[in-house]
């Protein structure tokens, strides 16, 4: 690669195409999908170039950036294998220019319908009313679990009796001989059943 | 909505969230005039959007804060340690909606668990006795499932995964609740439609908020006068140390002066004790109200942490309720754990984009893109805890960094305790054994998102040398001055913060009309 940047005015910094090739490279090495395409990483790509081109820092770490993965890659890091292109991102994992990748790729890969279908989000759902006649209760490979509180015999000790030395052992609580204001209106409540001291 | 002049001696309450739009609603139905500053704009239901970042940038507070100390927040997110709301209503527009209550020792944090290393224990100036009637009030109000009547909600995936996996392991108090949800209609509000966006506003009115309930009931009164986008900036005081004005910002950013016989500060536990600190003065120049030194500290923000778990089957954690789930087991205090205090694990989801941004900060490679590739397949739980009172993890004011408005930002800073971490780490170790218990093949350990959780700040106690505020919420040092939100909180107990700050703020209004009406104020 030839200096990333169209212009050397970095100002008017237009990065190459090349340039953009061995970023899109980067994205996808560095959070790898074997389920995506190619379109959310060049939208990504796209993005961080958006960004540079409002930041001087970011755009002079990107320049710099991408000189630096040549001299690291002994040539094109495009032509590295997916173990050889790791390694050397984890050499550069420190710096700014790939924080700044780091951290826009986090922010934007992730927040677009185009991977969300790929992995199995569903985006808002509000407007189709919403899961309680769509699956929020499909789950099949568990059985049904109770919802109520529970109203067995055991009862939470919710402190040891005589301070933090002693310790109540054991299921066989002793219930509690006067009401407890922690047990609302008399009714059993599954954060706070039973017996206090 | 009755208008009220800024030079009449009003009730000033700042913040309309579970503190301040609980206590403007309380105060109005028994006929007493409030004006309500709120630092956020006026979103409705409509205006909520089902969409991770543009809902955030919606309605989070997203005013320049900076943090320091050895908290991870500090390295992932250092202008970001709390994630909370700006806008009418406050935090409770975006809450999720567990509801337990404290338990009877939690009140006795120091007499129960001893002399800590490093913590700055006190026990409440109030007990569960005292509170108890307040909390079937709030629990009313909010539509608490399971209580009073309230049907529980069903169970969703990510419930019935956990559940499963809670039997599984031994434990016997999970249930769906309670849960601040509707699972039928309640109170002129619908039923849940399990659509699966909490943390964005609930565009259905099934869940509990002061926007829903308490803001539109005390306009109604037409003795509220709600001013939103105003942010306050000091409180004054006169000769003789009585609050008697708010200075506020209009969204213009023109500064005006609203006279005041009573103010009630509910701006949350970073902006509370900001607040207090800037308004320093000749008479107290450490900040309104802080004799005791204690303003801004001990700030808490709960033993957070959550897991998320991979299964070889769908899961699809983001249908349904988000918090419908919760696992009481390890709220006990239980010294043999080795930590004092006790843990809530609550179902939790996040969608693609938050879980890359929050599952694992800082990660890439494949061990990162794993757990999104794992989606679908995944549940999720969020472990919830008492975290211990320092003196030194603290809100101050940052005077090298200021606001668009030239303020001084306030700083979080924050350690976590050992108890802390260990408490951490055995909630991540049960959480893993429950998924295994069910099928996990693979599971991912999520530090503390940016606090959603924040208390402490200016606490309760007995003592005008310990802490901020009496058992009311009163200033120890001015009496006219009220703290109403969780900032009062003098440990944090285990349990979700919101039920016990509008339980509080019932209770404080009781105690205002009463000293209205006999001269106590």
């Amino acid at each position: 690669m030839v200096f990333p940047a169209k212009f050397p005015q970095l100002n008017a910094t237009d990065l190459t195409n090349e340039a953009r090739s061995v970023l899109i490279r980067v994205i996808r090495v560095a959070f790898p999908h074997p389920t995506f395409p190619d379109g959310p990483y060049e939208r990504t790509a796209d993005t961080i170039l958006r960004e540079a081109e409002d930041s001087t820092w970011f755009r002079v770490a990107l320049t710099q950036g991408l000189i630096t993965l040549r001299h690291l890659a002994g040539g094109d890091f495009r032509d590295l294998d997916d173990v050889e292109a790791t390694k050397v991102l984890r050499r550069i994992e420190t710096t700014e220019f790939f924080g700044f990748i780091r951290r826009t790729t986090v922010l934007n890969l992730y927040d677009n319908k185009d991977v969300w279908e790929i992995i199995g989000y569903e985006g808002p759902s509000f407007d189709k009313g919403g899961y309680i006649n769509r699956g929020f209760n499909d789950l099949d490979w568990l059985p049904a679990a109770r919802i109520e509180t529970y109203e067995g015999p055991e009862r939470l000790i919710e402190t040891p009796t005589g301070g933090s030395a002693a310790r109540v052992h054991g299921g066989g609580a002793t219930s509690a001989a006067e009401p407890d204001p922690a047990i609302p209106l008399g009714l059993a409540d599954a954060t706070l059943t039973g017996a206090t001291k | 909505m009755s208008a009220i002049e800024h030079d009449d001696d009003a009730i000033v309450i700042i913040g309309s969230g579970a503190g301040g739009g609980t206590l403007a609603y309380e105060l109005t139905a028994k006929g007493i005039p409030v004006v309500v500053l709120e630092a956020g704009g006026y979103l409705r239901h409509d205006d909520y959007v089902n969409d991770e970042w543009e809902a955030f940038n919606q309605m989070a507070w997203l005013d320049p804060r900076t943090t320091s100390g050895s908290w991870r927040i500090a390295r992932d997110f250092p202008n970001l340690p709390a994630w909370i709301v700006k806008a009418v209503g406050g935090t409770t527009t975006h809450w999720s909606g567990a509801t337990p209550r404290f338990k009877a020792h939690e009140f006795t944090a120091r007499s129960t668990y001893g002399r800590i290393d490093g913590a700055n224990l006190l026990d409440w100036p109030l007990t569960l006795a005292e509170l108890a009637p307040y909390y079937d009030k709030a629990e009313v109000a909010m539509g608490s499932t399971h209580l009073h009547g309230r049907k529980p909600l069903p169970a969703n995936n990510n419930y019935t995964v956990l559940a499963n996996g809670a039997e599984r392991v031994g434990y016997k108090f999970y249930s769906t609740g309670p849960y601040a949800t509707n699972a039928e209609e309640y109170d002129g509000r619908p039923a849940s439609i399990q659509d699966g966006f909490n943390f964005q506003g609930d565009k259905n009115k099934s869940k509990w908020s002061t926007l829903v309930r308490e803001i539109p009931r005390a306009e109604a009164t037409g003795l509220m006068d709600l001013r939103p986008e105003c942010h306050v900036v000091q409180i004054t005081h006169d000769a003789s140390g009585r609050a008697d004005a708010v200075l506020y910002l209009d969204k213009e950013g023109n500064l005006h002066r609203q006279a005041a016989k009573l103010v009630a500060v509910a701006a949350n536990s970073i902006e509370t004790p900001r607040l207090l600190l800037q308004s320093a003065s000749p008479m107290f120049p450490d900040g309104l109200a802080n004799s005791s030194g204690q303003v801004g500290r001990n700030y808490m923000r709960h033993t957070s942490g959550s897991v998320y778990a991979r299964f070889n089957d769908p899961v699809r954690m983001h249908r349904g309720e988000t918090m419908a789930g919760v696992i009481a087991d390890e709220s006990r205090n239980d010294p043999d754990r080795g930590f004092s205090g006790g843990y809530y694990l609550e179902t939790i989801s996040l969608g693609p984009a938050f879980l890359a941004s929050f599952g694992d900060p800082g990660a890439w490679g494949r061990g990162f893109t794993e757990i999104l590739d794992a989606y679908a397949n995944t549940a999720g739980l969020w472990i919830v805890g008492e975290d211990l009172p320092q003196e030194s993890n603290r809100v101050t004011l940052n005077t090298s960094v200021a606001d668009k408005n030239g303020l001084p930002v306030p700083n979080v800073h924050f350690d976590d305790h050992a108890n802390d971490i260990a408490m951490r780490e055995h909630g991540y170790a049960q959480a893993e054994v429950l998924y295994e218990a069910v099928g996990s093949i693979g599971a991912q350990r999520t530090p503390p998102y940016p606090s959603t959780h924040n208390m402490g700040t200016s606490r309760m106690s007995a003592l005008p040398e310990s802490g901020v505020v009496d058992k009311w919420g009163r200033a120890h040092d001015v009496p006219n001055l009220f703290i109403s939100d969780g900032s009062v909180f003098t440990t944090s107990a285990a349990a979700n913060p919101t039920l016990t700050i509008v339980a509080l703020a019932i209770r404080q209004a009781e105690y205002i009309a009463e000293q209205l009406k006999t001269g106590g104020i």
